[in-house]
């Protein structure tokens, strides 16, 4: 599988393979200690998620209060299954999910295809911080601004709706367009980091190619089908690995800030993050929230193991690992 | 010393062929247009209400034309928020160390993991991919950082727990992926080019574009970061413009959160609380440096590339 | 390919191995604890946390000591002039130096949890029955001392005078069950500590339209109507006359309070006071059960509804988020008619002077006490603390020191406040805003010299004021949720979605009320209501014995 690049001229080839490997590891050393020191040490805390986390009053460090707390099995998780909305919570969590994973990556994509057409760099630049300036808005922030438009006494769409002498449309109480809303935030927020990450990599093409099949009289429509897309191919795979990592995880500040929190639009906006916060609010109970978060990793876990499988099956090269 | 393939490979990358017909451009510019429209208005909006008289806003509620405009807020907030300069900064500081590191580790960790011929590739990206998903949750990271790796009302508080970060891993594995040619690295071993010297002085230079992204989502991440010095900065004089700002809107979400808990209490916090177009203004004053700086550190990142890398 | 699976397993193997190597410890370490505790309850001495123990009535602080002190609400950028003095002060006094830690609203939740739960190094938190740090939990869960045991009672020993000069209602309320049996585990602080829902009513709209305060007065909620009519046909469209917190309304309409233990739930437990004597039982007896289901709850949202659709109240008040920001512009734009507001002495002329408008407060019931108001703001000393006397004799000192409690609440004299009207404090506002902690917060506010306005005899009628409050039957009691958390969870998901949207009349009781309950019977209710009728059963018997 992994092929030895250091020929066969080499008489030494053990060593040099192995010197080799060294020298590599040496490069990897401070990001694996970090992770080891940052990641991987904490993760004894999992056990949280299986036990009624108390204090132990005589010498209470973690290590003692997690060591003495009761174990209780799975009872942190009945929770999330306990009530009778869990269908439509898993609904919305995977359902958006699903949704946005489509549509993001193709309006990415799109986005940065776009981008590398344009002669002038200056104005691609321009489009591409202008892109940004969500990313660096709050939630909070972009949810005062929503409210501008929809608030039923001074939202401008109200004002509209009182001028035209129509009734007023009492957004934050009616579930139908929040889907769209929702959706549309989403894409404002998040389509700027993606379509960098897939401009870098449109970048990245060694230009020799658009050239050679620009001689053989290539349209360039045909150079983005037949080049582009291609390469841009190993880094949608990816992206799309990972986010399926996150399935049934969600951006909690979108589904509850952005409709703040309003109760009526539960339906369409309750997802799995959400319910648990609210529910963490009521019993405070750490062992829950820990719970919910390794149930997400879990259900992440194996999904992504099953997409990797997926395209390794097909494309070897693209898989995550 | 290069061979000759080193130096064909990267002559080839100078030019680019680019044209497109004159109506396709004129749509492309419309629908990016319009796009960077939709995600500039939400700025400008916040401008316009943190220049707005709060009676205004009591009057009309927030609006894009105000009946009074006023610049009550920005006193308040330098006033108020003395250490502004200082936490100016901090976030700068921060800002520019945490991406030079985390750039630097992320470089070194992704490149082994695209090498096809390192032993423990496989390994490593599912080492690292692995903490993606799973973490021992937010007590016990808080814990060991704390107790442990003596992060704890300093600045390594603020830059080491963002150092590394598993998604651009991949991310960077995946640029060298697809455009870095392994002949590039078969042909640089053949010329007894170490491995560091190849990666910094050949890869490092076509992984130009992919590198600069990485740096620049790192700086953006460092100048967003708050939560770290929430948890872990206790002295004013070390908190990043981000968490002195963003204390204000933390104080708000609470109260309102428990607004009919607090009964009589709330109505005495409440006068201390600052106004929406305050709000707006902290916005601002978090939003504007790096919206401003994002063109040059994009300009910056990409040359400090280049200058390390060309030469030799 | 076989690599990848092999490097998966060796990941997974090794992490099994983590986590049952920690469950093996964890099982053998729990049963040694278990013997060594018992020998612990037995001889507590033995824990070396009570040095006391020897000295008995001779307290030892020739070893100087670094209290850390959590405290929530405040709003602290530059302390050092105050702390250099203070601890000059308590050098003397107790060989102390104070560290504190000055939450704020912001952060306090997410911090407190995390320094409680990881052990952190502090004295003194800040507790109460509403942060996240709730106070009766945190009491079951062992992160506070108790205060009061028989065999070693540090209260007695080190702040005696702090709790002898405490209104004897919140002393009783301060005894929870806890770790260490039921008992006391955190000092209440001597703050407004009753609770009286009052009609917030804007006089000078009211008299513009010929009506007078008696006209409130005279009538109730039910009866509004005609003046709200009025007043919203005057005022125009986009005035709101009815300015509501919706979960407030409903239990000024009711007579109906939080349960503690229940109150970050949306509330769904009720007990119903008397309105008229509160300290005797309402109509319902001392039961608790859920409200939504009563008679009453079903007049109130029809009302409310029919309130809402003639445009009384603004929708906003009913979108979680936004309420609180609404109500405020609309008060301080003086923009209202009827407010609902929980009533602290003074609240009136604070009002008047802030939205320009006359506010007079019109009171649904005699102001009362109940345990959520009781154990508003406490001081406990933690379990990890090492100094637990002194950190008792800090608070005995700060209780009962007008010197050190204005020092520490108000700052120097000179710098960040001056002496005016002959006793008032007069804050000087560019200093003072770098040193404002949470006055509530931090323990006996009557001692504190009055604030500028209030008038010199201000703690006084405030006394006053609050010795007249009668605790209600069930004060003192908590629910606690332990055995039901799994339904609290679900539940406070549910009450989330409807009752603060039919609380304001949002929408529509005919359909949603009946939808309500449904859910909430589908996501048990009924047995959240049972064990709390049992556990305040069990709490009367008790009380009465």
């Amino acid at each position: 599988m992994s092929n030895s690049m250091v020929s066969a001229k080499s008489p030494s080839k053990g060593l040099a393979k192995r010197k080799k490997t060294i020298v590599l590891l040496s490069m990897l050393a401070p990001g694996a200690i970090w992770l080891v020191l940052l990641r991987y040490l904490p993760m004894f805390g999992i056990v949280i998620a299986f036990q009624k986390f108390t204090i132990y009053t005589k010498a209470p460090t973690l290590l003692n209060n997690i060591i003495h707390s009761k174990w209780v099995g799975f009872k942190n998780f009945e929770f999330l299954f306990a009530t009778s909305d869990s269908w439509n919570m898993i609904r919305n969590t995977v359902g958006y999910n699903a949704l946005w994973i489509v549509l993001g990556t193709v309006i990415a994509v799109a986005f940065a295809i776009m981008l590398s057409l344009i002669t002038k760099k200056f104005v691609a630049k321009t489009y591409q911080t202008l892109m940004f300036f969500p990313y660096f808005l709050s939630w909070v922030v972009a949810s005062y601004f929503l409210m501008a438009f929809l608030d039923p006494t001074y939202g401008l769409i109200s004002h509209l709706q009182k001028q035209a002498g129509m009734e007023v449309t009492q957004w934050y109480f009616i579930n139908k367009p929040w889907p769209i809303i929702l959706t549309i935030a989403y894409l404002w927020k998040n389509i700027g980091y993606s379509t960098v990450l897939y401009l870098a990599a449109i970048t990245g093409i060694d230009s020799s190619q658009y050239e050679a099949a620009s001689i053989d009289g290539a349209s360039k429509w045909q150079q983005i089908r037949y080049i582009t897309i291609p390469h841009l191919k190993p880094m949608i795979i990816i992206l799309f690995i990972m986010s399926v990592g996150r399935i049934i995880n969600s951006d909690f500040g979108l589904f509850y800030q952005v409709p703040k929190n309003s109760g009526p639009l539960f339906p369409t906006t309750q997802v799995m993050d959400t319910y648990v916060y609210r529910a963490f609010m009521a019993t405070n109970n750490p062992g829950m929230s820990t719970a919910a978060s390794l149930l997400q990793n879990v259900v992440g876990f194996f999904c992504v193991l099953t997409a990797n499988s997926i395209v390794r099956k097909i494309d070897e090269e693209s898989s995550l690992f | 010393m290069k061979s000759d393939t080193v130096k064909f490979v990267l002559a080839k990358r100078k030019s680019r062929m680019n044209s497109i017909g004159l109506p396709a451009e004129v749509v492309i510019n419309i629908i990016l247009g319009l796009f960077c429209l939709l995600c500039v208005v939400p700025f400008i909006f916040v401008v316009i209400i943190s220049f707005s008289a709060e009676d205004s806003i009591r009057e009309i509620g927030y609006s894009f034309r105000p009946i009074k405009w006023s610049l009550e807020a920005y006193k308040f907030a330098f006033t108020s928020n003395k250490g502004i300069w200082r936490s100016y900064f901090n976030s700068f500081f921060i800002t520019i160390l945490g991406t030079a590191l985390s750039v630097l580790i992320c470089v070194l960790y992704s490149y082994p993991l695209f090498r096809k011929d390192f032993k423990y590739r496989k390994f490593f990206t599912f080492f690292c991919f692995f903490t993606m998903l799973f973490g021992g949750g937010l007590v016990p990271t808080y814990y060991v950082s704390k107790n442990i790796l003596g992060l704890n009302d300093n600045y390594a508080a603020l830059i080491v727990p963002a150092l590394f970060n598993p998604f651009n891993i991949i991310v960077m594995r995946t640029f060298f992926q697809s455009s870095v040619p392994t002949e590039l690295i078969e042909a640089a071993a053949i010329d007894g080019s170490g491995e560091y010297n190849t990666l910094f002085k050949i890869i490092v230079p076509i992984a130009k574009p992919g590198i600069a992204t990485i740096a620049l989502l790192n700086a953006l991440a460092y100048w967003n970061e708050w939560y770290l010095a929430m948890l872990y900065i206790r002295t004013e004089e070390l908190y990043p413009l981000q968490y002195l700002l963003m204390r204000s809107q933390q104080n708000i979400d609470f109260l309102t959160r428990n607004a009919t808990m607090l009964g009589s209490e709330i109505a005495k916090i409440v006068n201390d609380l600052p106004q929406q177009n305050l709000r707006m203004a902290l916005a601002v004053l978090i939003v504007v440096p790096i919206a401003f700086a994002y063109p040059f550190f994009q300009r910056f990142i990409i040359s400090g590339l280049t200058v390390g890398s060309v030469k030799g | 390919m076989k690599k990848k699976v092999l490097s998966i397993v060796l990941t997974i193997m090794t992490l099994t191995v983590l986590l049952t190597g920690c469950g093996k410890t964890k099982d053998k370490e729990t049963t040694d604890t278990k013997t060594s505790s018992n020998n612990v309850t037995d001889t507590p001495s033995t824990d070396g946390k009570d040095p006391a123990q020897t000295e008995e009535a001779n307290i030892d602080i020739s070893e100087p000591v670094t209290l850390t002190w959590f405290l929530n609400g405040n709003s602290v950028s530059d302390d050092k002039a105050v702390l250099e003095k203070a601890n000059e002060y308590l050098k003397e006094k107790l060989n102390v130096t104070l560290k504190p830690i000055w939450g704020t609203w912001g952060n306090f939740e997410d911090n407190v949890v995390l320094s409680i739960s990881g052990g952190d190094d502090v004295d003194i938190y800040f507790t109460s029955s509403w942060t996240q740090n709730e106070y009766n939990k945190y009491a079951k869960d062992g992160a506070w001392l108790r205060l009061d045991r028989e065999d070693n009672n540090l209260i007695e020993k080190y702040a005696p005078d702090a709790w002898n000069m405490l209104p004897d209602i919140l002393k009783n309320s301060a005894k929870v069950p806890g770790s260490d049996g039921e008992g006391v585990y955190a000092l209440p602080g001597f703050k407004d500590y009753a609770t009286q829902n009052c009609w917030d009513v804007n006089v000078t709209l009211l008299e513009k339209y010929g009506y007078t305060i008696d006209d409130i007065r005279n009538t109730d909620y039910y009866g509004f109507e005609e003046i709200l009519k009025k007043v919203k046909e005057g005022e125009g469209k986009d005035f709101y006359p009815l300015l509501v917190e919706g979960m407030v309304l409903e239990r000024m309409v009711n007579n109906s309070i939080m349960v503690t233990g229940d109150s970050q739930a949306c509330n769904m437990l009720s007990y119903y006071i008397n309105p008229t004597d509160v300290s005797k039982e309402g109509s319902y007896g001392n039961k608790i059960f859920g409200k939504f289901e009563t008679p009453e709850y079903k007049k109130f949202v029809e009302k409310t509804r029919e309130y809402y659709l003639a445009g009384y109240i603004d929708p906003q008040m009913a979108i979680a988020d936004q309420a609180n920001d609404a109500r405020t512009a609309a008060q301080d734009a003086g923009k209202y008619l009827i407010g609902t507001q929980s009533y602290s002495l003074g609240y009136e002329t604070q009002a008047s002077a802030r939205r320009g408008i006359e506010v007079q407060m019109v009171p649904c019931t005699p102001a009362y006490v109940d345990t959520t108001a009781s154990q508003g703001a406490m001081m406990a000393i933690s379990a990890t603390s090492k100094n637990p006397e002194r950190a008792l004799m800090f608070l005995n000192l700060l209780n009962t020191d007008p010197e050190l409690m204005t020092l520490l609440n108000f700052g120097i004299e000179g710098t960040h406040y001056e002496v005016v009207n002959g006793g008032e404090v007069k804050f000087i506002t560019e200093a003072r805003g770098t040193y404002q902690p949470w006055t509530n917060g931090m323990g006996n506010v009557t001692i504190l010299p009055p604030q500028e306005g209030q008038g010199l005899n201000f703690y006084d009628t405030f006394k006053e004021y609050y010795a007249s409050a009668t605790a209600i039957p069930i004060n003192g009691f908590v629910f606690d949720q332990s055995n039901v958390e799994t339904e609290m969870a679900a539940l406070a998901n549910v009450g989330g979605e409807y009752a603060l949207a039919l609380n304001t009349g949002a929408i529509d009781p005919a359909t949603k009320l009946p939808e309500f309950i449904q859910k909430l019977k589908d996501n048990g209710i009924d047995k959240v209501v049972d064990e709390a009728s049992t556990q305040l059963e069990k709490f009367l018997e008790e009380k009465n014995k």
